[in-house]
């Protein structure tokens, strides 16, 4: 699995995000395939696209209307989808993430999060970026899972930095235990809410690994 | 006392008073002459039904000023009923008695009309003053024998049928003139008072702000002038950006806007945007709009960071209902931990390898 190329399948209406992204695609080490379906969702189902291990997905092709439908159904026919989005209020973030998109990510935020995203997809893992970690930090909706004071202390400091090596020396823990905390938040929210595939492997991954305790899981649902 | 309230309260006074000389005039004195002179007449009967005519349009009026109401499309036919008791009356007078106490309702008439008019054009009034009197006279021309005793009764009596109600008339029109004097001058002296104060208000604000600026700016600018400080002594760049972006803060602080803390972060980015840094501002969460002090003391240390940045500035604000963080990271020097004005903020200040993170939390008690 290693050794073999990641390959990903973005769906995005600006030709300019797409040759960005494929550039950063060429750039990275090691390179990602990447197949451009310009904003033609067909081609995500068909030929090559429907082999594509991560899809990054534009959910507004249509402006002003986020494209929630298309993202249920790439999840629950078992795709691994990388949301890349100009919007940037909580509330679709987190919608997403309750869907069963693996990375939320804003067009600000550029390869140094976009690339270990599609890497973090292609594996089935989740990732979260600053922005999506700031959405979770003030999530106040009332069917939230119940996070301990130390998780979002550390979305916080990831939001606010945007740099792990500082979270860790200013909390001082380990870059590791930043990526396990992070990672339990998303198992909590994988948890809650919808049930998709993708968040069943999130949880199931994340149990095998040792990041959380069927116990400490139990305790999430408020 | 707004200009409407003082018209109200003068018109209401001269129509209670207008009422009560109209019920002296119809229902004592005239009860009194149509009595006395019972014996003269011929038809009792029509004397009462228009005496009971003119009370009846004085008992409307009567509940119309305790309700506080005015006549509206009973006034036509108030005043039908005024003329009508008049000519009824005149009719069924016995012959040469016009304008004597025996015709008790030429004096009485034209009150009952009055406070029906009071409130109207006084052109108005006058018409029916007019048209009272033209049927009185007709009376006495048609069915009366026409005599030099009989003019001069009818003549003499006009004076005061016709003069006293009119003179009400006129004093309701002064009156109603002075009102809106008053009215004109309260509301001027209302606006000069307002623009007294909002100048005056500028005025302190001002002097506020320069007292705010002068302990930083003030000897930046003097020393500039006299050239006691280098401009291109790097500490002096510094010193300049941080009061331009303060500066910034502070014009952007009386801007009405939704989220002012939002709005006065972005002010001290744009000072750093301008330099060629590159910002970017990420705010997640809803908070409460915290007190000028309070965001000053937020914005300080974020400022101080983005006036300084040499390359790049992460600005974030993370809020809830009980709690807002501004965080800067920035590639700028490590500054000394500013001191809060408030209680309630509490800064953090974090440095590693060239890079600062500032952190200021307002946590109201």
């Amino acid at each position: 699995m290693a050794t073999e190329l990641i390959t990903a399948v973005i769906v995005d209406d600006h030709a300019a995000i797409a040759a960005g992204v494929r550039y950063w695609c060429e750039q990275a080490d090691p390179p990602i395939g990447l197949l451009d379906a310009g904003d033609r969702l067909a081609s995500v189902w068909t030929g090559q696209g429907a082999d594509a291990d991560v899809v990054i997905f534009d959910l507004e092709l249509v402006p002003g209307k986020p494209d929630f439908g298309e993202l249920r159904r790439l999840v629950d026919s078992g795709r691994r989808v990388v949301v890349y989005s100009q919007h940037a209020d909580n509330a679709t973030a987190i919608k997403c993430i309750d869907l069963g998109a693996l990375a939320y990510l804003t067009k600000r935020e550029g390869p140094e999060h976009l690339v270990p995203a599609v890497r973090a997809a292609a594996e089935g893992r989740g990732y979260t970026a600053p922005s999506l970690s700031g959405a979770l930090a003030a999530d106040d909706t009332p069917d939230r899972p119940r996070l301990s004071p130390r998780e979002t202390e550390v979305l916080r400091a990831w939001f606010a930095s945007s740099s792990k090596e500082l979270v860790a020396a200013k909390l001082h823990i380990t870059a590791k235990t930043v990526d396990t905390y992070i990672a339990r938040v998303r198992v909590k929210y994988a948890s809650v809410g919808r049930a998709a595939g993708t968040k069943s492997e999130l949880i199931t991954r994340a149990l095998d690994d040792g990041v959380i305790t069927l116990a400490e899981l139990n305790e999430t649902v408020r | 006392m707004s200009d409407d309230e003082t018209k109200a309260q003068l018109q209401r006074g001269l129509r209670i008073a207008t009422l009560i000389l109209a019920v002296l005039t119809v229902d004592v004195l005239g009860l009194i002459h149509l009595v006395h002179g019972l014996e003269f007449h011929d038809h009792t009967a029509a004397q009462f039904a228009a005496f009971a005519a003119l009370t009846a349009v004085l008992a409307t009026e009567a509940v119309l000023v305790v309700r506080r109401r005015l006549w509206r499309d009973g006034r036509r036919l108030a005043i039908a009923v005024v003329l009508g008791a008049s000519a009824l009356s005149y009719l069924t007078l016995p012959d040469g008695m016009t304008s004597t106490t025996v015709d008790w309702l030429f004096g009485a008439a034209n009150w009952a009309g009055a406070v029906v008019l009071l409130d109207r054009p006084f052109r108005i009034f006058l018409a029916f003053l007019v048209t009272h009197e033209l049927l009185a006279l007709a009376n006495l021309l048609v069915f009366h024998e026409v005599n030099r005793a009989a003019l001069v009764r009818f003549t003499t009596g006009s004076v005061t049928v016709f003069a006293l109600p009119l003179l009400m008339a006129v004093v309701a029109a002064v009156l109603g003139g002075i009102a809106a004097e008053a009215a004109r001058a309260a509301r001027e002296l209302e606006l000069a008072r307002t623009a007294e104060a909002a100048a005056s208000a500028a005025h302190r604000r001002r002097t506020q702000r320069f007292a705010e600026l002068s302990g930083t700016a003030v000897p930046l600018l003097t020393g500039l002038a006299d050239g006691s400080l280098e401009p291109s002594d790097p500490v002096v760049q510094r010193s300049c950006a941080i009061e331009a972006a303060r500066m910034r803060r502070l014009f952007a602080e009386t801007d009405m806007v939704g989220n002012p803390l939002l709005h006065e972060l972005r002010h001290c980015a744009d000072v750093a945007d301008r330099k060629g840094v590159e910002v970017e501002l990420d705010a997640r969460g809803q908070w409460p709009t915290p007190p000028v002090a309070v965001r000053r003391d937020l914005t300080d240390a974020a400022l101080t960071a983005l006036a300084t940045a040499g390359s790049w500035a992460r600005v974030t604000v993370v809020g809830s209902a009980d709690a807002v963080s501004v965080s800067v990271v920035a590639d700028c020097a490590e500054h000394a931990v500013p001191s809060p004005a408030t209680p309630d903020v509490r800064i953090e200040i974090f440095g590693s390898g060239g890079t600062v993170w500032m952190e200021a939390q307002w946590q109201p008690s």
